[in-house]
């Protein structure tokens, strides 16, 4: 009567969507952040380059809500 | 007939958006990542733009819960105004109590008392009731809460304390992602239930899709309806439930995302309203120090449980008295309408706007209580470490 296997799959596609939506944007947080005790050099652009992936993600968030892009 | 029933849907489309603005606006406006009237504006536009980016309107109004169609029972206009004056009305009730609330098991619920009152209980499929509205209603919260909880422990485990404001630029992305999700979704019920009383009543060929006007007209009732802000909501999701800080926000954003678009495009849908106040508790339960209101949730899962069976009443009995000639139908519009304006007026009483959405919830869930019982709560509150 419910569909265990295809909730199964949502709640799997859900855990790790949101999960690297949210570590992306906190590891880019964190890597940014210059108040600290002298950053390394190549941190700064690898937390931008987090903030893009994130961004990427989001953006296909974007491109899975308009119906137009898949038919 | 085709008319008012037109008109009544736009209503309930308006009420749709302003039940609605919550879901996706409550947490940027708690946190203080978008002011209270930016935040209902983004809100309203990407509502507004996610309606004519979708305008796939359903087959049938009610999803295969009532009978419709070959073989089954012809819904009649004055059944389908029936059913909206019962989505609408108990639309407003939950407005007014702050109640964030489906407003799709409101139509439902509507559709369904009608139909029982109008084709008998045959008319409705009680194991598509039970398996498309009863169930995903309990997965949902416990879903999106999951996933949030999961979802707030990263970010926290991740960032110091001090960084954790920058959170609040990513709560405006993610929640106008949800608005979007929102816009391409529940436009289109309305858009749906027209185009369906315009086949019905001999105004469009049968099969075709929605007309322009129908499309523009749904849009811009949603839209307004979120811009009004229905601010008694926002007020419970954003400061009823727990406290939210940017990353817990953030965190719940995400997850009412992800869990709203993946149950949309896997074939398992889930109400948007559920979801974002599973997210919310979620995130409570999730961090360290925050703690969640259960008497505030406990009343909300409360209004789910009733949701159905109350619009299905009010719905019922207005379907008793629309079938009786045009009479009723008359009599219905001007009770809808008065009891309508009614709780409009009576809501005005303890006002809730963009200036006090900030504040307790105290006298919102529970309207009718004593100056006594109050200064306890408040009491009770501060002691569970519960506010500023």
């Amino acid at each position: 009567m419910i569909d265990w296997s295809a909730f199964f799959v949502v709640l799997v596609a859900t855990v790790v969507a949101a999960s690297a939506v949210v570590t992306l944007y906190s590891l880019g947080l964190r890597l940014v952040d210059r108040s600290g005790d002298r950053p390394a050099a190549w941190q700064r652009p690898l937390g931008i380059a987090c903030f893009v992936a994130c961004g990427l993600v989001v953006l296909y968030g974007v491109y899975l809500v308009i119906p137009y892009f898949h038919r | 007939m085709v008319a008012l029933v037109i008109v009544l849907a736009l209503f309930f489309d308006f009420t749709n958006g302003f039940h609605d603005t919550a879901n996706a606006m409550a947490t940027p406006i708690a946190t203080g990542a978008l002011k209270p009237k930016a935040a209902v504006a983004i809100a309203a536009t990407l509502n507004l733009v996610g309606a004519f980016l979708s305008t796939e309107v359903a087959r049938t109004i009610s999803g295969g819960l009532i009978r419709e169609g070959d073989g089954g029972i012809q819904i009649t206009p004055v059944m389908i105004f029936a059913g909206l004056i019962g989505a609408t009305l108990w639309n407003m009730v939950t407005w007014f109590l702050g109640l964030p609330s489906s407003s799709s098991h409101a139509l439902f619920g509507g559709l369904i008392g009608a139909a029982i009152v109008g084709a008998g209980f045959g008319s409705v499929d009680f194991s598509v009731l039970l398996s498309k509205v009863v169930f995903p209603a309990l997965l949902a919260p416990l879903t999106a809460g999951l996933v949030a909880y999961i979802a707030v422990k990263i970010a926290y485990a991740v960032t110091k304390k001090r960084q954790r404001n920058g959170f609040k630029h990513g709560q405006v992305f993610t929640s106008s992602l949800v608005s979007l999700a929102h816009g391409t979704n529940d436009a289109q019920k309305t858009m749906g239930v027209i185009t369906l009383t315009l086949i019905a009543g001999g105004f469009q060929a049968t099969g075709s899709g929605p007309e322009f006007w129908v499309i523009a007209v749904c849009a811009l009732a949603i839209a307004l309806g979120t811009y009004t802000g229905g601010w008694r909501i926002i007020r419970t999701m954003g400061k009823g439930l727990t406290e939210i800080e940017p990353g817990q926000g953030f965190a719940a954003e995400a997850s009412t995302a992800a869990t709203i678009l993946a149950s949309s495009h896997l074939g398992f849908a889930l109400s948007t309203t559920q979801v974002s106040s599973g997210s919310v508790i979620g995130t409570g339960i999730g961090r360290k120090g925050a703690s969640v209101r259960w008497r505030t949730a406990g009343r909300i899962a409360l209004g789910w449980l009733i949701t159905i069976p109350a619009a299905a009443a009010v719905g019922a009995l207005a379907a008793l008295v629309a079938l009786s000639g045009t009479v009723g139908v008359v009599v219905d519009t001007i009770v809808a309408v008065g009891v309508i304006v009614g709780i409009f007026v009576y809501a005005r009483r303890n006002r809730v706007d963009a200036r006090n959405v900030h504040d307790e919830p105290t006298v919102l869930v529970r309207p009718k209580r004593s100056r006594k019982q109050q200064k306890q709560d408040e009491k009770a509150l501060r002691q569970n470490g519960g506010t500023k």
